[in-house]
């Protein structure tokens, strides 16, 4: 609108969100902000072809831009009004070619015929898909990726009060904090983690900005970005937990966690009473938490939650789109099979019984195969050889004295709504699998 | 908020509207069509929106079924009604032609399942898609438009709710099979 309008006494009319809204604050500093795949894609989205914008054309009135394809097409077979708002487009004249946003497009995608060819591909095995089933499927399958790939990340580099710029930071203060007890190798352990997470977080930028183009078209393709993106989620965390003792790696552990989706929540732990002072501050691992009823192998169990919550985050990656419910279990042996004599019983003294904290989509299979795992590592080499197979059958004891034994594919919600409902932790019960 | 108009406006009775316009249209290649029905389709799929649903029925992407159900604290609460939609090669931007595959009691609709609102004919939008048209159907079965009805008789008894309800209960017995 210029001055010469013959209409200047036009009134606008803002809803009370625009009224109230104030500017972004400018980031001056080296802050990255990660915008999730969706919503990116959403803003560079033509609204007529659903594809990414080709050729923007922006209305001149009410700012809605279309392909020029499109919105030509639009304009001359249908009602001459912008097709998003309905506003009057007396012709072409009243749209703009917009090359900055063209230019926008191919900074962030810098092969078009690239992304173009990945859809055409993704579309043509869309289209052999014969059955409606294998279609259903297929999507069911993006859906799920792609709600893998949402995490949407604020991520602090350098900066910022002593937020450890990024491995470096995170190390040195690793060197400085006194290694566990009973561990000797931890600081090993954790620089290599260290390593991980840098790398893992430059991995995980690409892959959000490159999975639009994946996402949801190729489940092979975005397979290769979830994965990336979990094995950082998982990564970060327990390298955080490990040595949190140190600042730094709290301080980033918040960042993420402000922004990071509802399962990858951390929750403070209570550190057990009779713990050592020099012994690092225990943050739980991200998916699952556990506090074992043993406090002398605490620091033992630190150095390993790597392998745990990469377990977890399994079995949350093919968890559904995200619930934030979180459920909490007591793990006991099962009281007839698992008598104080067996030999696995025996060998894990206290440790048999277990608290554990998780999502609540995490199915009874995945926490099946988490117990294998946390005991084996828990043993180590005094696990008899006898004892190596380690395959649970889980029970669930909606009363005292009984237990129902549960079908791998339920998820603990399911078992939670269906056995369980009263509001504490729902006791659950292992044994060997009979075979 | 959008209006229902009669059919005849548009020139052509009932479905025949969009046909009409479709030789007069720049036919974009079933390509971009088909592509974008896939689009709706995986979105439709992700955005798992209550009360209304819709896939391809059988192998042809540009024939759809959709269900609606009837939207709550109307006389339809409880229904749930099929239809029937055909994406014309020049979608999106010309209409699909929609029609209720369950017989439907409605001012605005026939008896032959033809539906009377204007953003299916003259105010149809390339932005409208599967999603906001099923969303629309639902909210004109609460809001019928009384001026300009297919069916007198619905739009007559349509002030009376509860002698419409019963009207509408006797209605589906009889329709049961459909």
């Amino acid at each position: 609108m210029t001055s010469l309008d013959p209409a200047p006494n036009k009134t606008w009319e803002l809803s009370l969100y625009e009224l109230q809204r104030k500017p972004q604050e400018v980031i001056t500093d080296s802050t990255e902000i990660a915008v999730s795949p969706r919503s990116l894609h959403s803003e560079l989205m033509c609204p007529i072809c659903l594809d990414m914008l080709k050729k923007t054309m922006t209305t001149k009135e009410c700012l809605h831009r279309f392909c020029s394809d499109c919105i030509v097409t639009a304009l001359r077979s249908g009602n001459k009004e912008c097709p998003t708002c309905r506003k009057k487009l007396v012709s072409k004249r009243s749209l703009r070619a917009d090359p900055n946003f063209d230019l926008l497009i191919s900074k962030i995608y810098p092969s078009r015929e690239e992304y173009e060819a990945i859809q055409e591909k993704v579309m043509a095995k869309f289209n052999q898909t014969q059955s409606q089933q294998a279609l259903v499927n297929s999507i069911n399958e993006g859906i799920k990726l792609q709600s893998q790939n949402r995490p949407q990340r604020f991520r602090t580099k350098g900066g910022g009060g002593g937020g450890g710029g990024g491995g470096n930071g995170n190390g040195a203060a690793n060197v400085a904090a006194p290694p566990a007890p009973g561990a000797p190798t931890a600081v090993g352990r954790n620089a290599s983690n260290q390593l991980h997470v840098h790398d893992t977080a430059s991995n995980d930028s690409n892959s959000n900005t490159n999975s639009i183009d994946r996402e949801n078209r190729d489940p092979g393709h975005s397979g290769t970005s979830a994965a990336s993106a979990i094995t950082s989620a998982s990564n970060a965390a327990p390298s955080s937990s490990a040595n949190s003792g140190a600042s730094t790696s709290a301080t980033r552990m918040q960042v993420d966690d402000a922004s990071n989706p509802p399962s990858m929540r951390s929750t403070p732990s209570p550190v057990p009473s009779n713990s050592s002072s020099s012994k690092p501050k225990r943050a739980m691992s991200v998916l699952t938490s556990e506090r074992s009823e043993e406090s002398e192998s605490d620091s033992q169990m630190d150095c390993r939650t790597e392998g745990d919550s990469n377990i977890d985050t399994e079995g949350e990656g093919s968890g559904e789109l995200g619930t934030n419910d979180e459920i909490e279990l007591v793990f006991k042996p099962h009281p007839t099979e698992m008598s104080a004599d067996n030999q696995l019983i025996r060998a894990l003294k206290e440790n048999c019984v277990r608290y554990i904290k998780t999502t609540a989509n995490a199915t009874v299979d995945h926490l099946s195969k988490y117990l294998a795992m946390r005991l084996t590592l828990d043993l180590g080499a005094d696990l008899p050889e006898a004892c190596r197979v380690l395959n649970f059958c889980i029970y669930v004891a909606p009363q005292p004295q009984q237990l129902v034994i549960l079908n791998g594919n339920q998820t603990l919600h399911q078992v939670n709504d269906k056995f369980w409902k009263v509001n504490k932790p729902m006791e659950m019960y292992y044994s060997w699998k009979k075979t | 908020m959008a209006q229902n108009i009669s059919p005849e406006q548009s020139g052509g009775a009932g479905g025949g509207g969009t046909k009409h316009s479709d030789d007069s249209m720049p036919v974009k290649d079933n390509h971009a069509v088909s592509k974008r029905l896939h689009k709706e389709l995986m979105n439709l799929m992700m955005a798992n929106e209550k009360g209304i649903s819709a896939f391809p029925d059988g192998e042809n992407i540009f024939k759809w079924v959709g269900t609606i159900a009837g939207p709550r604290n109307t006389v339809y609460s409880g229904q749930t009604y099929r239809l029937s939609l055909d994406f014309p090669n020049s979608y999106p931007y010309a209409a699909p032609v929609v029609k209720f595959l369950t017989s439907c009691f409605h001012p605005n609709v026939d008896l032959q399942g033809a539906i009377c609102l204007d953003i299916l004919k003259d105010k149809w939008s390339a932005l409208y898609d599967v999603r906001t048209i099923l969303l629309s159907i639902q909210s004109l079965l609460g809001e019928p438009n009384n001026e300009s009805p297919l069916n007198a008789q619905a739009a007559m008894m349509w002030n009376d709710q509860k002698e419409y309800k019963k009207y509408l209960d006797a209605f589906y017995e009889k329709h049961k099979d459909t």
